[in-house]
């Protein structure tokens, strides 16, 4: 292990580490916890200067109540929702059958395709932009949530390919070839043998999924016009322009759009991680 | 026995796939039938904007239909039977692959055919495209426009400045990286930075920058504003030199925007070292404490080259993300004050559909630079991957 193991330092370095901990929290924090003693103080603290000092009164639910009264924050909320499940189960579930494809069999062009995902996944969002506009456009889904949906869909297809396709070609390969030796269908051994197998990785990539479109905003700003299907990104920045000066209820709006990302990272933090750092380890 | 078994299964998947052809037959035929208007009369609703998310809704379905339908008649084909290993792996990419293509593959090459148009997004009455060719006349523009360099300065900016998220990445990792009770609590509130959503970090930090009741400005009070009684009697806070707007001054707003950016960049390069380190072998480690290697030297010979995959991860989803930095400088400046904050990203949006400016063509010509800094990127990244697959082989 490296750094050399605390526990084997004098008393007195083992203290000093130990105190350090809360600091450096603290400080990589500040900002937050800053906005979170805002988003919990009257109106007037701010006014009078108090941003900082204990709160004069403590208003979290009057605060909070008051974004979600006065506000669409819930709608938001919820249309965000209703981005983020769908896409989610599209993208993972294509993702599965593409990935099983590239990683089992070894055809010509399952290196070339599979670059071809990797590449898409890392392309600047610019570039897709206007055409995507255009097709929605065409389409008539332009301005809807399904319309939405279809692209981030296509577009995290790419993403889980790579992490689905590198999953899959981790396992023992002698199980599929076996198998197929016993004369099982294709689609058998996908469905029975390896989709169980793969299910952390359908579990990881579920999570990563669902926060990174929620936390989308190009993409909502881009193809979303009408007020009733925003989602809390967009919602919290308009409100950011609604409430000049209301700092207490832009800070409770935003710290709202960030609580189901962290609650999902905090529920499923070993799947998250092991999404996030796939590759990181090996290779 | 054995012969009447086959023919039995020969017949039953003819019948697969004569009934498998009659469905698709049906959806391409319903699909025709649904149209917007249909669809508004049959709802009863009075706007048609009401009606498109219905339509869409049956047509996707009529179109999974047929797809499930396309897959059910192929797999029913002797042909199918014959070449099972090479048809298969076909069938399973269909889908995603064609879903890719079009949303993702196809709109690079339309995008930058854009680029030696002048088009402002729209059609005529007969849906034909208004545009006209222009050929490099857009490039020609973008080189003499002054915002593109400012943009492009800040775009190589990000990418320079982002960097450091790697080394503090690491340096943070290195000092969470011990097992006292508890730390696994501190990891991930170290990561917590990440976990949020990039409008909310830009609004946090836009906050903790005002200068009149920021974070930023309750620091600086400390060292040099004192309260003082004014005249009425009421307390002032008077300062000495006044606290600086970071976002509002030209020469700083993008260094303010890049800080707030490297805070969860750090996060999320914190957890790929930590991730690496806790894959290192420790067999290595205590061959290098015999040799006296400790410290720096033990980094920077022993645990480095170890660490070279989280490193290059690290490396390339920084090189991405300040590229794609987009969401942070919406939120917190709109490319100001006077346009000294932009990156091509967000000028790109700016000229394209921002304000109401509508030049797609111009647009498109910065999103195809754009894109190619970051081919640069992509193509080492792939070549990289290549490497490996082949030693993997």
């Amino acid at each position: 292990m490296f750094p050399r193991p605390i526990e084997k330092s004098s008393f007195f370095v083992r203290s000093l580490y130990k105190l350090s901990l809360p600091i450096a929290l603290f400080v990589w924090l500040l900002p937050l916890l800053a906005i979170f003693l805002t988003s919990i103080r009257p109106a007037s603290d701010i006014a009078t200067g108090n941003v900082f000092g204990v709160p004069s009164s403590f208003q979290l639910i009057q605060n909070y109540g008051e974004v979600f009264a006065k506000t669409d924050a819930l709608r938001y909320l919820f249309n965000t929702l209703l981005i983020a499940v769908p896409t989610m189960l599209i993208s993972v579930a294509l993702a599965c059958l593409t990935g099983y494809a590239l990683a089992v069999y070894k055809f010509r062009w399952a290196l070339p395709l599979f670059f071809l995902f990797v590449a898409g996944n890392f392309v600047p969002f610019q570039i897709l932009m206007l055409p995507v506009v255009d097709m929605s456009n065409r389409l008539d889904i332009i301005n809807t949530v399904p319309g939405l949906v279809m692209f981030h869909a296509a577009f995290q297809t790419g993403f889980c390919t790579l992490f689905m396709r590198n999953f899959i070609k981790a396992l023992p390969f002698e199980l599929i070839e076996s198998a197929r030796l016993e004369g099982v269908d294709e689609f058998k051994i996908f469905w029975h043998l390896v989709l169980p197998l793969v299910k952390p990785a359908i579990a990881a990539l579920c999570v990563l999924i669902f926060t990174f479109i929620w936390n989308d905003f190009f993409w909502a700003t881009v193809m979303l016009r009408d007020d009733s299907t925003l989602p809390i990104t967009v919602g919290v920045r308009t409100l950011n322009g609604e409430f000049v000066q209301q700092w207490h209820l832009v800070s409770a709006a935003s710290l709202l759009a960030a609580v189901p990302p962290v609650i999902m990272f905090f529920i499923m933090q070993k799947h998250f991680i092991a999404g996030l750092t796939l590759g990181a380890t090996k290779g | 026995m054995t012969s009447v078994a086959a023919i039995d299964r020969f017949a039953t998947s003819t019948k697969r796939a004569f009934v498998a052809a009659i469905v698709i037959a049906l959806c391409l035929f319903a699909l025709q039938l649904v149209t917007i208007e249909g669809m508004q009369s049959w709802l009863d609703v009075s706007r048609q904007s009401a009606a498109r998310v219905p339509t869409f809704l049956v047509r996707i379905s009529l179109i999974i239909c047929a797809v499930a339908a396309a897959f059910v008649f192929v797999t029913s084909l002797s042909f199918y039977k014959r070449n099972k290993v090479a048809v298969a792996p076909w069938l399973f990419l269909a889908v995603g692959l064609v879903l890719f293509m079009i949303y993702v593959i196809v709109p690079i090459f339309q995008s930058i055919s854009y680029s030696f148009t002048r088009w402002d997004g729209l059609y005529d009455i007969n849906g034909v495209w208004t545009g006209e060719w222009v050929g490099l006349h857009n490039y020609k523009l973008l080189f003499q426009d002054p915002n593109f360099y400012t943009s492009l300065k800040n775009n190589l900016l990000w990418l320079l400045l982002f960097m450091l998220a790697v080394p503090l990445g690491l340096f943070i990792a290195l000092f969470l990286n011990q097992t006292v009770t508890g730390i696994r609590m501190y990891k991930s509130l170290f990561f917590f930075p990440f976990v949020i959503s990039q409008v909310v970090v830009g609004l946090i930090f836009t906050w903790a920058y005002n200068p009149e009741f920021g974070l930023l400005s309750e620091i600086w009070s400390w060292f040099f504003c004192e309260t003082k009684t004014n005249i009425v009697g009421n307390l002032t806070r008077v300062c000495s030199p006044e606290p600086p707007s970071i976002l509002g001054d030209e020469d700083t707003a993008t260094f303010g925007i890049i800080a707030a950016g490297l805070w969860p960049q750090i996060a999320y390069c914190m957890i790929l070292y930590l991730t690496g380190l806790n894959n290192i072998s420790s067999d290595q480690i205590e061959a290098g404490r015999l040799d006296g290697a400790k410290g720096w030297k033990m980094l920077r010979h022993v645990i480095l080259p170890q660490l070279k995959p989280a490193t290059f991860i690290a490396i390339v989803v920084t090189v991405i993300g300040a590229l794609r930095s987009f969401d942070m400088i919406a939120t917190m400046t709109q490319g100001g004050p006077y346009g000294s904050s932009n990156v091509l990203a967000y000028y790109m949006y700016d000229q394209a559909v921002g304000e109401g400016v509508g030049r797609y063509g111009y647009g498109s010509a910065i999103a195809t630079v754009l894109f190619l800094i970051m081919l640069v990127y992509i193509s080492y990244f792939l070549w990289r991957m290549y490497q490996d697959e082949v030693e993997a082989r």
